[in-house]
């Protein structure tokens, strides 16, 4: 179908006079095009503006609705919705869609679907509701959020449903051609609460700390990703009087574990405590499992997440996907997770990625990838002697790590690596 | 496919110890045991090879039973170059 517009729909959800900023152009979600969805509508947007456009037109009439950037969604995917009876519609872009205005089977009303993030293999659909999504509840402080998320993720939902039904509760979009310079956007617009990836906070140290410095953050609130304690340490620097927050969320279980103290985990009395209304939280065979009152469609009772979780002292870590963190070396377990935060844990590295990497004698090996800090805004030449090199950061780990988990191999680049998700690895 | 003299080799089996505080002795016949050259080194100097080369070693886990001293570590991958 053709994208028409239709004058102002006439319910609006609790948060529709809060304002939000598009391109850089302030606006309320009033203000936004008002859009006829077929259904159910797989909306495949190019833009933000017609991202939001969608969600508040779900809010507003519960069209059962899939939201996703046009780039996750190949041609087989989009096959796969029309089997299971989807409208695909591209929103944003010089495409008119298709000449169908009604899937064909009926419509679930209220019903929202989500991708996962495909971290293990092809994305699958994950059913929620707004009810389900909108996990910030009761009075909250007045905020202007970024939303740096790609349009449809969890991450996404989250922080366009707190706006939708908090008054108050503004946003500032990031589109992803503004991914590298968003400071400058979120200080003219007085952006005071940002989520993003551990990987997106340790961009914006890394390109321009001054300019991060420059945006008011009262609130800093990092998912997506394993937290370390370097990235935590870190942005504390920068805002010594900022809350500070880490959140273990996904699409299958929801929001889960919040984490407000500063510190890398969480505590281990919370594992297997049972409180109404919240999730019960537990590790089995080195697993988180999650039984989430937030969870999606069908996935009630305990969900094995697929990530790795290691008790540390009187802390929990979440290290990494259970099937790409841990590294064989010789018959030595290694997790990759934790290589990864001791090389973070360097003053001269920004960034790091471990991997395994096939090797005679021991099956793998540990290698790394890192990115030295002074930031890419930094136009200062790096002394040689101040220069990070491979042995330096070899003799680091082995002052730390098993001679066998010390990673071998360790390349420099000179730019993190972020992907749509906002993460390295996915 | 590009490969490695053996002299180029050997610079990369120096820069492994190097990294691990060791120094490579210039006689060809010294023991690897001695000078603490274990199998995570060997590996790691694989994997420089594969690096220098662009091309995947295919070893012949047997013969590694074979080499006990420099010589014959520079000796194995000179060969297996070639393979």
């Amino acid at each position: 179908m053709s994208v028409e517009t239709v004058p102002q729909a006439p319910v609006h959800p609790a948060g529709a006079d809060n304002r939000v900023v598009v391109d850089g152009t302030p606006l309320t979600w009033r203000d936004l095009p008002e859009l006829i969805l077929p259904e159910p509508a797989a909306v495949l947007v190019h833009s933000a503006r017609y991202a939001l456009a969608a969600a508040r037109h779900h809010a507003a009439h519960g069209t059962e609705l899939l939201l996703s950037t046009a780039s996750r969604v190949d041609a087989a995917m989009r096959d796969d919705l029309r089997d299971t009876g989807f409208v695909v519609t591209e929103l944003g872009a010089q495409t008119t869609g298709e000449a169908v205005t009604t899937g064909t089977r009926t419509a679930e009303r209220g019903r929202l679907w989500l991708l996962t993030s495909g971290s293990t293999g092809r994305p699958k659909r994950v059913g929620h509701t707004l009810e389900s999504l909108t996990t910030v509840r009761g009075q909250q402080p007045a905020r202007t959020w970024l939303c740096p998320y790609a349009p449809g993720t969890y991450a996404w939902w989250q922080v366009v449903t707190l706006s939708l039904t908090q008054p108050g509760q503004h946003l500032v979009v990031v589109e992803p051609d503004q991914l590298d310079d968003w400071p400058a956007l979120a200080a003219e617009h007085g952006v005071d609460a940002a989520s993003g990836t551990p990987t997106f906070w340790r961009r914006a140290l890394h390109r321009d700390p001054d300019g991060l410095a420059r945006v008011p953050l009262r609130q800093l609130t990092l998912g997506g990703e394993p937290v370390d304690q370097t990235i935590l340490d870190r942005l504390r620097e920068v805002f010594p009087a900022a809350r500070i927050s880490w959140i273990y969320a996904s699409s299958e279980v929801g929001a889960a574990i919040v984490v407000h103290d500063g510190q890398a985990g969480f505590p281990a009395d919370w594992l297997d405590r049972e409180v109404a209304g919240r999730p019960t939280i537990g590790v089995r065979d080195g697993e988180l499992v999650i039984t989430s009152p937030y969870h999606g469609a069908g996935l009630d009772g305990p969900v094995r997440t697929g990530d790795r979780a290691q008790l540390v002292g009187d802390r929990v870590l979440i290290t990494g996907r259970l099937d790409a963190d841990e590294i064989n070396v010789g018959g030595s377990k290694v997790s990759a997770g934790l290589v990864r935060d001791v090389l973070t844990a360097h003053p001269q590295v920004a960034w790091a990625r471990v991997t395994g990497r096939r090797a005679p004698l021991l099956g793998h090996m540990v290698v790394a990838e890192v990115v030295p800090t002074g930031g890419v805004a930094d136009p200062r030449p790096v002394p040689a002697e101040a220069m990070v090199d491979e042995a330096t950061l070899v003799r680091w780990c082995a002052d730390q790590l098993p001679e066998y988990a010390v990673p071998r191999r360790i390349r420099v680049l000179t730019e993190i690596p972020v992907k749509e998700t906002l993460k390295s690895d996915v | 496919m590009k490969e490695l003299s053996r002299a180029q080799i050997r610079d990369l089996m120096g820069e492994v110890l190097k990294n691990q505080g060791k120094a490579l002795p210039s006689d060809d016949a010294a023991d690897l045991r001695e000078i603490g050259f274990r199998s995570l080194d060997f590996s790691e100097l694989a994997l420089r090879v594969e690096d220098a080369t662009g091309e995947e070693l295919n070893f012949d886990a047997p013969g590694l039973r074979r080499i006990t001293t420099v010589g014959d570590v520079l000796d194995f991958l000179v060969e297996l170059q070639r393979q």
